[in-house]
């Protein structure tokens, strides 16, 4: 059996380059007719021991590379659910076998002292009746985000077809504003307060969750628009008798449907995490769900953490699950599908 | 349906796109606009569409003035470089749309879409994705979705530029006979004087905003209207001459004259109008290209000018050749000088 790797050395060594780097080219070179001088003087490029070394194991390096940087990132998530279901955790692995009590109090369902910290259900008494709506300050929360991302798609979507399709004036300056992360979350937040000191909790944050990630939606959305050749599909659209209205809901929106959704995806996540504009800014009523996990956080065991931690990425995962799927079906205004 | 143009100036700003451009092109017609790029070829023809409105002058389509009617009811059909297809919609409704929009009844638009398919021998990709398809099927899907809504007027902005030279040649062969077979009232752009040769019946060749030269493109070829239309449209060898009692003089040679030319004039002659052998034109053969079907020599004339020509392989003189030329004067035009 012969080995490949001496086999592709031994093999042609004449058509090697030399190894003193000389031309392989003979003799003429330098001196022939319509050259410029020293033509033929550049030596032939050498490997390395190092490229040498790459090109053998590339492949399997960075392949093992990716590996540990992704369990890495992972492996911080796994620990912390499993640990979400543990009685108890206190050496390197959880023990004390499986429970739910952990999920039930960061749910603020277990009738403890954490459950008016919790995002447990509501009771309203309406014309002498009790409703008692389950997890209603959380749906609450996840909609306060949801109300910003809705901002960003009226407003930002616009915002990038007009930068991309149209030349106008000021046309560098609404770019550069409408993509810039303008100010950090605390800062917009003790400016709210000050301007806006009347306003509900809740507007508040949906507006501000709105100014906060804009540039997020507008960066995704203007990415996707700038993929396609506006002009000639918006007018091949109204030469075939499409109305300008019509031509962008039906055309211009479908085709940037990738980039709404991941912008969409983006926005609604940092949103719902965002947590210095919450704090600053939330007075009353539901609270918006980051200052439901820093409460969680900040004076509780680590399994009840855990569990408040895990929550958000169910709901991370579900949200963005369900832009998605929104994403995939509700693109078809009236169009021809 | 007839298209017309008259005295069209469309100004951005302080640019002059278009400069004062009179067109007509007659029912069945196919007119090419040809001309370098930034002629104003795009924009005339966008002003036909209705996407820009001419700062001057009015476009009439079928005798009707619609110079301030916007493209959607126009009754425009448009075919672009970039094809434009609708990615979020099949090949199918793609060519659908248009009748969409038109309110036509669903198996009516089936019927129609399938017919176009068809035509334009693409049946089998009717539920493709457009972004699977090749250029020159993407084109072609371009095409049937501008034909289905049976447009007064096609306007192709230069639909096969993107395309490689061999489907080149086959698609313009085919869409030509079928522009002709349909009777479709044609405005055709592109840059390719060539292209436009195949495809339209005449050429208007522009420059710097203006018309320079509208005619067929044998009109164009054989007596270009002035030096820029004999350098566009085609490879050209301009000679300055003196023409004298029937005679050209170019100071080195003497040859008989076409036609009543006096004074300084611009001899237009194209490669194919020399023949190597005995004439009057002393040459050197400089460099010497092998194309096949036929060889392009360039060689030196004795007052430094140079001159390009068609020479058939088993006759073509070798690179360094002192050669003979003769000018065939029936396949030279004279430009006055003005």
């Amino acid at each position: 059996m012969t080995d490949p790797s001496r086999g592709e050395d031994g093999a042609q060594p004449s058509s090697r380059p030399r190894p003193d780097g000389g031309a392989t080219v003979s003799g003429d070179g330098a001196d022939a007719p319509g050259r410029p001088a020293g033509y033929g003087s550049v030596p032939d490029r050498r490997p390395g021991a190092l490229s040498r070394v790459t090109a053998r194991l590339g492949r399997t390096a960075i392949t093992g590379l990716i590996a540990a940087t992704v369990v890495f990132l992972i492996a911080p998530v796994v620990i912390t659910v499993a640990a979400s279901f543990a009685r108890e955790w206190t050496g390197l692995f959880p023990s004390g076998g499986f429970t739910l009590e952990n999920w039930k109090q960061a749910l603020g369902l277990a009738q403890t002292l954490g459950a008016q910290r919790g995002l447990g259900s509501v009771s309203l008494s309406l014309l002498g009746l009790s409703v008692t709506i389950p997890f209603a300050t959380l749906v609450f929360s996840m909609a306060l985000a949801l109300g910003g991302v809705a901002i960003n798609l009226v407003v930002g979507v616009p915002i990038a077809y007009a930068v991309t399709r149209y030349d106008f004036y000021g046309q560098g300056w609404l770019n550069t504003v409408a993509v810039l992360p303008v100010v950090p979350g605390i800062i917009l937040g003790i400016a709210f307060l000050r301007t806006y000191s009347h306003l509900p909790s809740a507007v508040a944050l949906v507006i501000g969750y709105s100014l906060l990630k804009a540039p997020y939606m507008v960066l995704a959305v203007q990415s996707s628009f700038e993929s396609m050749d506006l002009r000639q599909i918006e007018e091949s659209a109204r030469s075939l008798g499409a109305s300008w209205p019509r031509t962008f809901l039906t055309v211009i929106l479908p085709n940037a449907k990738r980039g709404i959704v991941s912008g969409a995806i983006v926005c609604w996540t940092l949103a719902a995490a965002e947590f210095n504009f919450s704090y600053i800014v939330y007075s009353r009523g539901p609270k918006p769900f980051s200052l439901f996990l820093f409460e969680n956080i900040s004076n509780n065991p680590f399994l009840r953490v855990a569990a408040a931690v895990s929550i958000y990425f169910c709901i991370v995962v579900a949200v963005t699950a369900l832009l998605q799927a929104t994403g995939q079906r509700g693109f078809s205004i009236g169009g021809a599908r | 349906m007839t298209v017309q143009l008259a005295n069209v100036t469309k100004e951005f700003g302080q640019t002059t796109a278009v400069d004062d451009v009179s067109l007509t092109v007659q029912q069945g017609e196919t007119l090419g606009l040809v001309g370098p790029s930034g002629c104003g070829k795009t924009t005339t023809l966008r002003t036909a569409a209705g996407f820009e409105t001419p700062t001057d002058g009015t476009v009439s389509i079928g005798g009707t003035d619609v110079t301030h009617v916007p493209p959607e009811r126009r009754s425009v059909g448009l075919v672009f470089q970039s094809y434009a297809l609708f990615d979020n919609m099949s090949v199918r409704e793609n060519v659908e749309f248009g009748l969409k929009m038109r309110d036509v009844a669903a198996d009516e638009r089936a019927a129609r879409a399938r017919e176009l398919l068809e035509l334009l021998d693409i049946a089998e990709l009717a539920d493709r994705d457009p972004t699977t398809l090749s250029g020159g099927q993407q084109q072609r899907v371009g095409l049937a979705r501008a034909l289905a809504i049976e447009p007064e007027v096609l306007l192709l902005d230069e639909p096969m530029t993107g395309l490689d030279a061999k489907l080149k040649t086959r698609l313009q062969e085919e869409i030509g006979a079928l522009l002709d077979d349909l009777d479709v009232t044609a405005l055709y752009v592109t840059h390719d004087q060539s292209e436009a040769m195949v495809m339209c019946d005449r050429i208007a060749v522009m420059n710097d905003g203006r018309v320079e030269q509208v005619g067929s493109p044998d009109e164009v070829y054989e007596r270009p209207a002035n030096e820029f239309v004999a350098d566009f449209v085609g490879t050209s060898n301009r000679l300055p001459a003196t023409a004298r009692d029937g005679r050209l003089d170019f100071g080195y040679a003497t040859t008989a004259a076409p036609n009543g030319h006096e004074g300084e004039v611009t001899v237009v002659a194209r490669p194919e109008a020399f023949r190597v052998g005995d004439g009057p034109f002393e040459a050197t053969v400089r460099e010497r290209f092998y194309l096949g079907e036929h060889v392009r020599a360039v060689a030196d004339l004795p007052d430094g000018e140079s001159v390009t020509l068609r020479v058939d392989p088993a006759e073509a003189p070798a690179a360094g050749e002192q050669v003979s030329l003769a000018l065939q004067t029936d396949r030279v035009h004279v430009l006055s000088e003005s």
